[in-house]
């Protein structure tokens, strides 16, 4: 039911050409190299340490590896993860 | 780099969270709205920067995560007035220096005086002095445009006068009116200063006695300061007496000069071998101590410096006290040997130094002739230089009227 409800709005979104970040309410990831990674629109942090951040989204979680990691900006919509990024995965 | 600034002002204060679940911590802050930055792990715990304001609203938050919080750091605007209200007399100090440094800046402290050359400073500064700017006046009572007048209309040699101040000196400048020398009028003859050829004579006021071609010797009247009253018709059937005038005119001769300057082609300089040995004599009074003797060898080339030390004048009246510290260098001879062309070089500048002294600026030097002579001598170069110049050879030479 859900998936089908989803097609049906991403069609939507197709049509009416408005972005599918705000129709199916995903995450926006923006990265800069290895060095920045910038996550809008997160349900926030589930673990913290300098090799690994989780995060939560909407559906499931993302995992964010690498070395000397640090959150150097963090708002109810955004968050700003900084150092050497390694990996990114989702994990739903 | 604007939010540095803002979090600056604002004030920031790091503090370190330790517990089981910080990233409980981080989410509740996120959902009461607390803006956080700089995260990061150790192994002490969890570090986070968060704004003085945010600091004062995490108290619940930190009880239901149930975590531990520490103050590690914390810099910015509110602290640095909160250092400065325990401070009152740091502010105060730094508000007196600046009221005091802007009230003595306020007041002429030196005068200088620029561009004076015959009149004499003194006067300039006591005129000066008299129209109020002085050291110690204030700025703004001193009329610039009224001591200038002033200075102006008193000494007539003064052709402008400006005065400006700069920081805390006063900056008298004048400019002297150039007075034209009154010129001699007394009778004179033109003689001849030097030996030499006549190549050009003319005579703008007087009698030329000699002529372009002649060779005249020192002391020899070239024009002689004459004139005849009325027109001339014919000097030698005139009958009237002549007057004495002061002659004037151009007198262009042709002049030799010879020079000598030799130079030896092996020359012992003497260098200090880096020995020394310090002589130190004290002399109160008449009585004359000697407090390190040095023993000087007769063999030994040695050269000394002398120093003198006295006491100031104030502590030395009654009796004298003095010492006399005395160096002496031990030095070595040392033959050191030239080539051929130096010795000539060097004697060739020996001889046109001694020509310099001679040979005025303003002479046309025409040719230059170097001789290097022969001599039975090994050791000496010797080297003769005459020089050819044209030149004023004319002198005013005033008559004396009995």
């Amino acid at each position: 039911m859900q998936y089908r409800k989803n097609r049906h709005l991403q069609r939507l979104a197709g049509i009416l050409e408005i972005p599918q970040d705000i129709v199916l309410d995903l995450p926006r990831i923006t990265m800069l190299g290895n060095k920045q990674l910038l996550l809008e629109n997160h349900k926030g942090i589930i673990e913290y340490t300098p090799s690994m951040v989780r995060i939560k989204l909407e559906q499931g979680e993302l995992i964010i590896s690498g070395n000397d990691l640090m959150l150097s900006n963090l708002q109810v919509e955004q968050i700003l993860v900084e150092g050497t990024v390694g990996e990114v995965k989702y994990d739903t | 780099m604007i939010r540095n600034m803002f979090h600056y002002m604002n004030g920031t204060v790091k503090i370190k969270v330790s517990g089981t679940m910080p990233e409980r911590f981080i989410n509740l802050c996120i959902i009461k709205n607390i803006f956080l930055w700089g995260i990061t792990k150790k192994n002490e715990g969890l570090f986070v920067c968060m704004s003085l304001s945010d600091f004062f609203r995490i108290r619940p938050i930190v009880r239901t995560s149930k975590n531990h919080i520490e103050v590690v750091n914390y810099y910015g605007f509110p602290f640095v007035i909160r250092k400065i209200k325990r401070r009152k007399m740091m502010v105060i100090g730094a508000i007196l220096f600046l009221f005091v440094l802007n009230t003595l800046v306020s007041y002429i402290w030196f005068i200088d005086i620029v561009g004076v050359k015959s009149i004499p400073a003194r006067q300039i500064r006591d005129l000066v002095y008299e129209n109020g700017l002085r050291p110690g006046a204030l700025k703004d009572d001193i009329s610039i445009k009224s001591v200038e007048n002033q200075i102006a209309a008193t000494l007539p040699e003064v052709a402008w006068v400006g005065i400006s101040f700069t920081g805390i000196h006063a900056v008298v400048e004048i400019v002297e009116k150039t007075i034209s020398k009154p010129q001699d009028k007394a009778s004179a003859d033109i003689v001849a200063t030097k030996d030499g050829i006549i190549t050009e004579i003319i005579a703008l006021a007087g009698q030329n006695l000699v002529k372009k071609g002649d060779t005249v010797k020192k002391g020899d009247l070239l024009i002689k300061g004459v004139g005849y009253e009325g027109a001339v018709v014919d000097s030698t059937i005139s009958n009237l007496p002549p007057h004495r005038i002061r002659a004037s005119g151009i007198i262009k001769a042709r002049v030799w000069y010879e020079s000598y300057g030799e130079s030896e082609l092996v020359t012992t300089i003497y260098e200090r071998t880096g020995q020394q040995e310090i002589g130190v004599t004290l002399r109160v009074g008449q009585q004359e101590f000697q407090l390190k003797k040095v023993a000087v060898k007769p063999e030994k080339l040695v050269e000394v410096e002398v120093f003198n030390k006295k006491l100031s004048w104030w502590r030395n009246q009654d009796i004298v006290v003095e010492s006399t510290i005395s160096t002496y260098y031990e030095l070595c001879a040392k033959n050191v040997e030239i080539g051929l062309e130096d010795a000539k070089e060097q004697s060739k500048a020996k001889a046109f130094t001694l020509l310099q002294s001679l040979i005025p600026e303003t002479a046309h030097v025409l040719s230059r002739n170097i001789e290097v002579l022969q001599m039975p001598e090994e050791n000496l170069v010797r080297v003769k230089v005459s020089v050819e110049t044209v030149e004023d050879i004319g002198e005013v030479v005033n008559i004396n009227k009995e």
